[in-house]
This record gives C-alpha cells, structure tokens and sequence, in this order.
C-alpha cells in the first residue's frame, strides 16, 4: 500500500459534487474540480484529512519539523469544518506524526521524528511484488507517454534548462537529492504539453517518490538511476520520441528490479 | 457593396497582430502597473525585512483580485510570488488568488504536495529575476498554479534595486483560444500566432495544435509579423 494515497470520496457525493463542479468551473477547461484540489465530501472527513495529512508527512511532501497550514486554511482547502480538521489533528499526534505548539509562534507541527525513510522501508515490507510491478506499469506507462511528446515538442532551450539543473546535482545531501530530481521529472514531462499527462504523472511521482528514496540510499543504484534519466534528456533533446520511451522503460523497470530486491531482503 | 481587392497573407498577418495585441495589452499594462503599485505598499509598509506571508497575502490579495477581475480578457489566477529568504516565516512563498470564485492557492495542502518545488527555476520568475524586465511565459503545462496548459504574464517587482519577487497573472489556453479563434477565424486565410521560440499559441488551422513547435514543419519557412506590445508573432498562409 502506498504511503501517499489518493482521498476516496464516496460514490454519491462524489457525482454531485462533480456536477455541481462542472457548473462552478466553466472557467476552467471542462475538468472537474481536480483531484489536486479536491473538496472532501461526506462520511469519514475526520479520516480522510487525517488520511491525506499522514500521507504527506510519510511520504516527505512535509518535512520534519515543518509547519502546517492553520487549522482555518486547512479547513478551506479541505471544504470541511474547523472541528473536523481539529478531529484529524488530534489523531495524528496521538500517532506521533504531529506535535502542536501553543503560543506566538504556535501551530501544528511534523515531528522531527518524522523519517520518511523509515516510513518508506516499512511500506516497502507490507508490499507484494505484484503491487510494486504493478505500480511500475502504471508509472513507465505513464511518464514514457509524456517523454514521447516532450521529444516531439520541446524547444531546446527548455531541455538544456532540465540539463543544468541535473548537472548542478550534489549527492551529499540526499533529501535534496530527491527533491530535484523528482522536480526535474516533472519539468521534463511537462515539456509534453500535456496538463492531464503531466497531471497524472505527478501523482505518480508522488506514489513512487518515497521508494526511490530507497534507492537513492544505495550509491550504484542512484547513479544508475541518474545515468538513465539523463539518457532519456539526451533522447528528448536528440527529438527523438522513440528513444526517450525506452530510456524511460529501462529506466523505471532497473527501479522496479530495485525495489524488489530490497524488498526480498526484508523477508 | 462587394470589394474587387483581395485581402493578402501579410495583410491579414496584420490584422491578426492587432488583435493579439489589443487582447493581451490590457492585461499587461494592468500586471505592470501592479507590479509599481506592490513596489510603493511593500517600500511604505515600513516593515519591509520584517514580513510575514500572512502580511504579505494581506497586502497582495486585492490587487490579486483586481487583476482577475478584469473585464474582456479572462485572467484565471494572480498574485505575487515572493523571492527566495525575503519573508521572515517561509523561505518560499506564493501569495496566489485563483480559480472561478478566487481562492487563495494553499501548496501543502495539495494531495500532491507542491511546497518542495523551487519556483526560482521556472521560466516566468527567472527571466524577471535575471532581465529586470517583463515576460510572458508559455504556452507551458502550469503545475505549480493553474495545473492548466497557460500563459503567464510576469513583471518583477523591485524595492529601489533590490529584487524583491514577481507580480504575475495567468491566461489559461483554453480561454484565450475560445476568445481569439473566432476573432482569428473572420480573417478568411489561416493564422497561426507563435511565441517566441516558435511554439503555437492558437492557430485556425486544424492541423496546427497548441504546443506544436514549427521548426522544421510546414510553417518554419513562412514569414511572420510581430505582435506589438507582447512577444508574440503571426503566421499567416
């Protein structure tokens, strides 16, 4: 199970609420309200919140140590009740992943504790092989659509722009490591055009981003997974859709082969 | 009365120019003129160096609001997007109003978490950043803002010379093509307007998609009439 899921809304809800979003955005290109900002509905919103907030935290999206928006912030974004964001508060620091501050500076907090590589090994461990395989389908599939438009459309300025930033990249600090990288992915498959594919690779890179962590622990397999990346820039670059979609393959299933390895050692 | 003169590809291109330019002028003069306003109310807040993103969203939101207000052209989000260390509580901070009933952008909150991406990169706060200057950026896939196919139009803000971030607003494709593809389409010949490393904006051509590049395909070799007042070019065949 992936630390970083998707909110389930219930069925009914859902389909009124995205008619009456479809009503609501005509200023937006026929999408429904998306599910990058998606209100939560009926039953269940305490943990739904609370669902969405742990998965943030575990995944890494929020750092240790790192403040949250306000209870009232949270509550707008969210389309529930103060009370209701209170409610999943409260269940996450009785889970240890968020500590509460009171005064001037207070707020909510993601403890120090918070060890998103820890978190990761874990979800790695409650894992099946077919899930990660699975997920790797999903995500080559996925990104390899993006990359064989990028190669068709990028300009060369904004590929050598994705090349700088994968030159400046300093393994010595691996948090940092991560963050670019999954930053560079999304640059490079937005150069697609597409905002559904990019969208939707996103997500995905989210899903996939705290397991590459993993990896990125590992010196021969992040400078793999580098070298491979930088095939798949050079294929773009070059315009050429063909490569890039295979760069990307080998890319994700030497991640894949990665995963289960490690996985296999925890067993 | 009929007319016996026939309307040429460069004459249309001019037409065409114009009503690109009268489209996207108003917008720009109305994000310059923001950017000089945020200038004086950041400068005479008096607590500049000592400002929270609480107090910089109070300062930018009804100039945000105002901008999207805009009559004719449909400004889908602006705001102002502060530069790296300048407030005292976020090292990165987006102070963004969008969407039909205008909300304040929340990045944490997102089911894909946001608030990790280094805005200094992206094209639309860099070039204002290095040049000093404006910028419309795009058409690009907006994933930290619209999450829309976009346009930003970006204008830096300075405090004397110190760069203290960038004023911006976004078009979304969308709206521009169902505004100007009826106004392109009166022209009779095919237009195709390109920005300027020769992506499609818009074009009444069916085979022309949004995003396309030229180089190298059919309408790399044609001439093309610049846009006045906004970096953007016609093609017409």
């Amino acid at each position: 199970m992936s630390p970083f899921e998707p909110t389930d809304v219930s069925e009914d809800s859902a389909a009124v609420a995205d008619d009456a979003a479809l009503v609501r955005d005509s200023a937006r290109p026929g999408r429904l309200q998306g599910a990058l900002f998606q209100s939560i509905g009926d039953a269940g919103r305490a943990e739904l919140v609370e669902r969405r907030l742990a998965g943030a935290i575990t995944g890494g999206h929020l750092r240790a140590g790192e403040r949250l928006p306000s209870e009232y912030d949270l509550a707008r974004t969210f389309g529930v009740a103060p009370t209701t964001v209170r409610e999943s508060l409260l269940a996450l620091r009785s889970r240890g992943l968020v500590v509460t501050r009171r005064g001037r500076n207070g707020g909510s907090f993601v403890t120090e504790s918070a060890d998103p590589v820890a978190h990761a090994r874990t979800a790695l461990a409650g894992t099946s092989r077919l899930a990660l395989r699975d997920l790797g389908a999903h995500y080559s599939a996925i990104t390899a659509a993006c990359v064989r438009l990028a190669a068709r459309r990028a300009v060369p300025s904004e590929v050598q722009q994705v090349r700088s930033r994968l030159n400046r990249l300093d393994a010595s600090d691996l948090e940092q490591w991560r963050s670019t990288l999954d930053d560079v992915q999304i640059e490079l498959v937005s150069l697609s055009q597409s905002a559904r594919l990019t969208r939707e690779q996103m997500r995905l890179q989210a899903e996939m981003s705290p397991m590459l962590r993993l990896i990125d622990a590992d010196e021969t397999s992040r400078s793999a997974q580098y070298a491979q990346l930088l095939s798949v820039v050079d294929a773009v670059e070059a315009g050429d859709d063909h490569a890039a979609v295979a760069a990307t393959e080998r890319m994700v299933d030497a991640a894949i082969d990665v995963l289960i390895n490690l996985q296999s050692r925890t067993h | 009365m009929v007319t016996t003169t026939t309307t040429t590809a460069t004459e249309t291109a001019s037409r065409a120019a114009a009503i690109v330019s009268q489209y996207f002028s108003a917008p720009i003069a109305a994000l310059e003129a923001k950017a000089v306003q945020l200038s004086v109310e950041l400068a005479a807040s008096g607590r500049f160096g000592e400002l929270s993103s609480q107090q910089l969203d109070g300062l930018v939101e009804p100039h945000a609001l105002n901008i999207i207000a805009l009559p004719d052209a449909r400004v889908y989000g602006a705001g102002f997007i502060a530069a790296i260390g300048l407030l005292t509580d976020e090292r990165h901070h987006l102070s963004w109003w969008q969407g039909e009933e205008p909300k304040r952008l929340l990045l944490a909150a997102q089911s894909v978490n946001k608030e990790h991406i280094d805005y200094s990169e992206l094209e639309w706060f860099r070039v204002p950043m290095e040049t000093g200057q404006g910028h419309v950026a795009g058409p690009y896939v907006d994933y930290l803002c619209s999450d829309e196919y976009t346009i930003t139009v970006a204008a830096p803000v300075h405090i004397d010379t110190a760069f203290v971030g960038v004023a911006g607003l976004d078009l979304l494709i969308d709206s521009i093509e169902r505004q100007l593809l009826p106004q392109l389409a009166e022209l009779g010949d095919k237009v195709t307007v390109i920005n300027s490393v020769g992506r499609v904006v818009v074009s009444t051509d069916p085979h022309h998609a949004a995003g396309d590049a030229v180089r190298g395909g059919a309408l790399a070799e044609l001439a093309r009439t610049a846009c006045d007042g906004v970096a953007l070019e016609i093609i017409a065949a």
